[in-house]
């Protein structure tokens, strides 16, 4: 029996698509919490204004994230949800999970939450959606007793490392993510559960440019698979293709025409670095720029290099303060290798760290930092030259900033001698 | 690091009791030894934590510190106003 009136909830179970509002009702017939959910946002969506308070001292001995403290402003109203905070669950490297494992955590959870989840959250956490205060320490409890689990990073913590599902079941992949991902996870453990920096700071690793966990809209620490090489390409596979004889984008693809070489391949490489010579397909690789096109089209015609390594790109971000930011890239290659425990990536993230630790204003992402400090200075910290990849386009003001040691005798002149050369 | 490790935790409790507000960012600890490496505040702080001395308040998308005492009296005195 309903405890509220929802009718403008109710309005959303109306659509075509499977509504929260259907999921919500359902779950409150166990869960009498739910109830007050619905009845929280039905007021939320009558006054315009969300009702929940969030932040405060909940959480667990010793860690400082893995649980975000919410309230409702109207607990009177709401008892349900007077308390209802949420928890993160640190997620296996690529979402691999055993079916039984994924009983094991909702079972955990009707037990000491509400029974509602979120898999996942944007971070990549499992989330599980409202418990009281008191229930925090015997669920952790349980959690990493008897299911081997760890909650994951929040706050200004280093977040919950995610990663896309890598060699393990693609081969575009350029490298293992979920072992990089999961040794990052367990060197990092410290600055997950513990407060380490101005703000949050998430790594995000993808095996191939596809980017598929988005990491380069999403994390100030971006590890993309890459190649060095050349495109290696199937002669007979092309031809397969051009003839109609193998479905392009993997049979993914919804227009209905003929599959056309020129117009939807060649035509569309941003670089235009592919052309057709006495019918075979060549490959400018120098110019090429990693955007996947030609091998989403065409995957049983070519495949990335052997020469594999990874891109580390820094500062992305989601718009809270300054607006959306796509990370920059500040290293074209460098390999991922499992063999020396990732030393290259772990140096490189350690001084990113030290530099942005001190120099980081309360509440500012890498990004941010960077931009305020400018792109030529972060690559003197990171001790990179530049190159014509850390740009997009060539400047268009006249203005050069040189440094008093980049300049062959400093600043400093004899004012007599310049006038000699240049007459007044 | 200038100071000891106990002296770097001594400097910090009586920044965190001092302070106008109670929570603190990590950051604002740097300043009890400006020449200790950030990392190694941070982690003194924590064993602060451990000791009970401070505890973690957070916002929900940041952490901060406080001395235990100080920040309940302000969260229940937050909850009393509600």
């Amino acid at each position: 029996m309903p405890k509220h009136d929802t009718p403008l909830l109710d309005e959303l179970e109306k659509g075509p698509w499977p509504s929260f509002v259907t999921d919500l009702k359902r779950q409150a017939e166990t869960k009498p919490e739910c109830w007050d959910i619905l009845g929280q946002l039905e007021l939320s969506f009558k006054d315009k204004i969300t009702h929940w308070k969030h932040g405060g001292i909940v959480g667990v001995f010793g860690y400082g994230g893995g649980i975000v403290g919410r309230y409702s402003d109207s607990p009177k109203q709401f008892p349900g949800v007077a308390h209802f905070h949420t928890v993160r669950l640190n997620q296996p490297s690529s979402k691999f999970y055993s079916s039984a494992k994924l009983r094991d955590i909702c079972n955990l959870w009707e037990k000491y939450g509400s029974g509602m989840t979120n898999m996942h959250g944007s971070t990549g956490d499992l989330v599980l959606l409202g418990t009281r205060t008191e229930n925090l320490e015997p669920l952790f409890y349980d959690l990493t007793h008897d299911l081997n689990q760890d909650l994951g990073g929040s706050g200004s913590n280093l977040r919950t490392p995610s990663c896309c599902i890598g060699t393990a079941r693609c081969e575009w992949a350029c490298y293992d993510t979920a072992s990089l991902c999961h040794h990052l996870t367990m060197h990092y453990q410290d600055e997950i559960h513990r407060p380490a920096f101005p703000y949050k700071f998430k790594f995000k690793m993808s095996g191939c440019p596809n980017d598929c966990v988005a990491s380069i809209a999403r994390s100030d620490f971006s590890v993309i698979g890459t190649w060095k090489d050349d495109i290696r390409i199937d002669q007979a596979a092309v031809q397969a293709y051009i003839k109609g004889e193998y479905k392009p984008n993997g049979g993914a693809r919804t227009k209905s025409k003929a599959f056309d070489m020129d117009a939807d391949v060649m035509a569309l490489c941003p670089t235009k670095c592919m052309r057709m010579k006495d019918g075979k397909l060549q490959i400018d690789n120098k110019n090429c720029t990693r955007c996947m096109h030609c091998l989403n089209m065409m995957p049983r015609a070519l495949r990335p290099g052997t020469v594999k390594g990874a891109s580390i790109l820094c500062g992305a971000k989601a718009p809270i303060l300054d607006g959306a930011q796509l990370a920059t890239l500040i290293f074209p290659f460098i390999e991922i290798n499992p063999d020396s425990d990732y030393e290259e990536v772990i140096e490189i993230i350690e001084s990113i760290w030290d530099w942005w630790m001190e120099t980081g204003k309360n509440r500012e992402r890498l990004g941010e930092t960077m931009q305020r400090v400018g792109l030529p200075t972060f690559l003197k910290v990171m001790n990179v030259d530049p190159i014509p990849q850390h740009i997009k386009i060539p400047r268009e003001n006249p203005y050069v900033f040189w440094t008093d040691e980049e300049v062959p005798g400093g600043f400093e002149r004899d004012v007599r001698e310049f006038r000699k050369k240049h007459a007044q | 690091m200038a100071l000891s490790k106990d002296e770097l935790k001594a400097a910090i409790i009586d920044k965190a009791t001092k302070a106008p507000k109670p929570q603190l960012y990590v950051k604002d600890f740097y300043a009890c030894d400006p020449e200790a490496k950030p990392r190694e505040v941070k982690n003194v702080a924590n064993d602060l934590v451990k000791e009970g001395k401070l505890m973690f308040w957070s916002s929900g998308s940041t952490t901060m510190y406080a001395i235990p005492t100080r920040i309940k009296n302000e969260e229940t005195k937050n909850q009393s106003n509600d």
